[in-house]
């Protein structure tokens, strides 16, 4: 599935937090990945990042779709990180 | 679906936080910003440009088993990095060595690849006499050759009959391809844009098969058709004659008929020619997407990608070493 | 031959799988549904991780053959072995896992041991003991995984429902139809 997550994290935990995205999705802005994932490689980022979160403070949320086709992006200004597998 | 990642620019790739880390360095030697590439999304890396990188960085890439496979400056596939084997299977690898050190069981595979290769390049000379490029004289002699392929009793024999084959196809290009002329298949340099495109193609067909024998249990130097030791990873080779039609071929067709790939993409010299680095960042867009398209697989009844396909010709090998099954090649049905 | 207690698992799954298993081809790191069995044991355990240990148990069976087996958590205490599944799907060779652990429990010499059969999902527990029937029954199945494992010959594919969620799925059913040819 593909997948956008965006995380609101303390400032003490946020360093952790985008080590951990980072080696499952693309980094697009500031708190903000996306990226192609499967179902239980997404269940294990997340078993991760709630060790990582206070649940009470920290939040995620992830928009998911079945596949990329079906996600229309936008980019109104400067693009931070062009998603690209030739660089 | 992991995915390839191809590194064109010069840069300096390294672990970093668990995940790859790569930073683009400009011909005065300045670095760019960083780029992360989610390891967990990597499924192999291609060096086309200057590759930086430290031992600390293979030993990662070792341990997430991604394989890098490297190009030189002219396009040339020089070697691969592959992490170290993590599917041993004692009883594959004596099946598979048995196969090659008996006479007919290595006969009747290496036989197969071959009818496998035949079936797909018939394939291709069909589909463009249907569409009005006459490769009638090619689909004979091919038709007549193949049938001689059965009555082949040493892998010389067979290997002579293979090569009339090959010319016979290639033969045909000149006519399948508008614009360009092909002539005869010129390697080391490649004469020409078509020689250039066969070539590089061919190669990147050829890490494609060796990745997927890295996946399974196979041993990848131990090959039937190709003489082990002929390349390092000779299986990738018989393995990348049945796909070679199907991937590589039906590629250049579209790319250079379509005008994807034009004159301007190439470097001419004297008596040799290349493709540009524009040119090569449009073959491997191709071949990558080419790579992800899917067919209606008619035995698993399910759509599976290209990139797939080549890991079910394994599975199918591995099969028939262990005399689960008789190897069938994969012919192209449409 | 080392005969263990996953083994013993697959053959009441798949005789196929079981031997294919056992002359090491292959097939856990293509499927999702294997990591996500294994993700659910590292989720699952880390809590009551002190009070259980994890347990290696060997016995010898006959001259050619060793039974082995691992027990993911074992509660000394209670002498309770606990297993945990993903899904039902397969339970009576889950239960037949179980029991072979029990068994090999007997062998060293440490009886009355039960097993604690656990499906987080379905939120299914199941109480296991070994019968003196089941004992036998082992003893066999033994034999025969042994008489699979020593043949050269892999064990025809099931055609099963099952079949399709099964890791060696694409091995399998890879064939080619042989009508194109």
């Amino acid at each position: 599935m593909y997948i956008i997550l965006v995380y609101d994290i303390e400032q003490q935990r946020v360093g952790k937090m985008l080590k951990l995205c980072r080696r499952y999705l693309n980094w697009i802005q500031n708190s903000v990945f996306e990226g192609e994932i499967t179902e239980v490689k997404l269940k294990e980022l997340l078993a991760t990042a709630k060790d990582i979160m206070n649940v009470h403070k920290d939040s995620i949320i992830i928009f998911s779709s079945r596949d990329e086709k079906w996600l229309e992006k936008q980019v109104i200004g400067i693009e931070r990180n062009e998603l690209d597998n030739i660089l | 679906m992991k995915k390839s990642y191809y590194l064109f620019n010069p840069g300096r790739m390294s672990r970093k936080d668990n995940t790859l880390q790569f930073i683009p360095v400009d011909a005065a030697g300045i670095e760019g910003t960083p780029k992360y590439i989610p390891v967990e999304s990597v499924a192999n890396l291609y060096a086309f440009g200057a590759l930086d990188a430290n031992s600390s960085m293979y030993n990662f890439l070792g341990k997430e088993q991604i394989s890098v496979h490297f190009f030189d400056y002219h396009e040339h596939y020089t070697g691969s990095f592959m992490p170290k084997d993590y599917l041993l299977s004692g009883k594959v690898l004596i099946a598979q060595t048995q196969h090659y050190t008996h006479q007919k069981k290595r006969l009747l595979l290496a036989q197969k690849f071959v009818s496998g290769a035949t079936g797909n390049m018939l394939k291709n000379l069909k589909y463009y006499h249907n569409r009005d490029k006459d490769t009638s004289i090619q689909i004979d002699r091919i038709e007549d050759l193949s049938s001689q392929i059965w009555e082949t009793d040493s892998i010389e024999m067979l290997m002579g009959i293979e090569g009339n084959i090959r010319i016979t196809y290639y033969s045909s290009f000149d006519t399948i391809i508008n614009d360009f002329e092909m002539g005869i298949r010129s390697k080391q340099p490649p004469s020409n844009e078509v020689n250039a495109l066969i070539s590089f193609i061919n190669s990147l067909c050829y890490t494609l098969c060796l990745d997927a024998i890295y996946h399974t249990q196979l041993h990848p130097t131990i090959s039937f058709l190709h003489q082990p030791g002929f390349r390092r990873y000779s299986l990738a080779l018989d393995l990348a004659e049945i796909f070679k039609p199907i991937l590589s071929d039906r590629l250049i067709f579209t790319l250079l008929n379509k005008k994807i790939v034009t004159k301007g993409d190439f470097d001419i010299q004297l008596n040799s020619c290349l493709l540009k680095e524009s040119g090569r960042k449009k073959v491997v867009k191709s071949w990558d997407e080419r790579l992800s398209e899917t067919i209606m697989h008619r035995s698993l009844k399910r759509n599976v990608s290209y990139k797939h396909l080549v890991k079910l010709e394994c599975y199918k090998l591995v099969k028939h070493i262990l005399d689960m099954e008789g190897y069938q090649p994969f012919k192209a049905w449409w | 031959m080392h005969i263990n207690a996953t083994l013993i698992n697959l053959y009441h799954i798949c005789a196929r799988e079981c031997w294919l298993h056992a002359n090491g081809i292959r097939m856990e790191h293509t499927s999702d549904t294997v990591y996500d069995g294994k993700l659910l044991h590292e989720m699952s355990y880390p809590l009551r991780a002190d009070r259980h240990t994890e347990i290696s148990l060997t016995a010898e069976f006959s001259n050619e053959i060793v039974l082995t087996g691992k027990v993911d958590f074992y509660d000394s205490k209670a002498r309770t072995i606990h297993e945990t599944k993903r899904s039902n799907k397969t339970a009576a060779a889950h239960e037949w896992q179980c029991k072979f652990y029990i068994w090999l429990f007997a062998l060293n010499g440490i009886d009355d041991v039960q097993a604690i059969l656990e499906y987080p999902k379905s939120r299914e527990r199941t109480n296991i003991f070994l019968s003196e029937a089941d004992s036998v029954y082992l003893s066999n199945t033994v034999d025969e995984v042994y008489h699979l494992l020593r043949s050269d010959l892999c064990p025809p594919r099931l055609d099963e429902k099952i079949c399709k969620h099964c890791s060696y799925h694409d091995l399998c059913y890879s064939g080619e139809d042989l009508s194109s040819y």
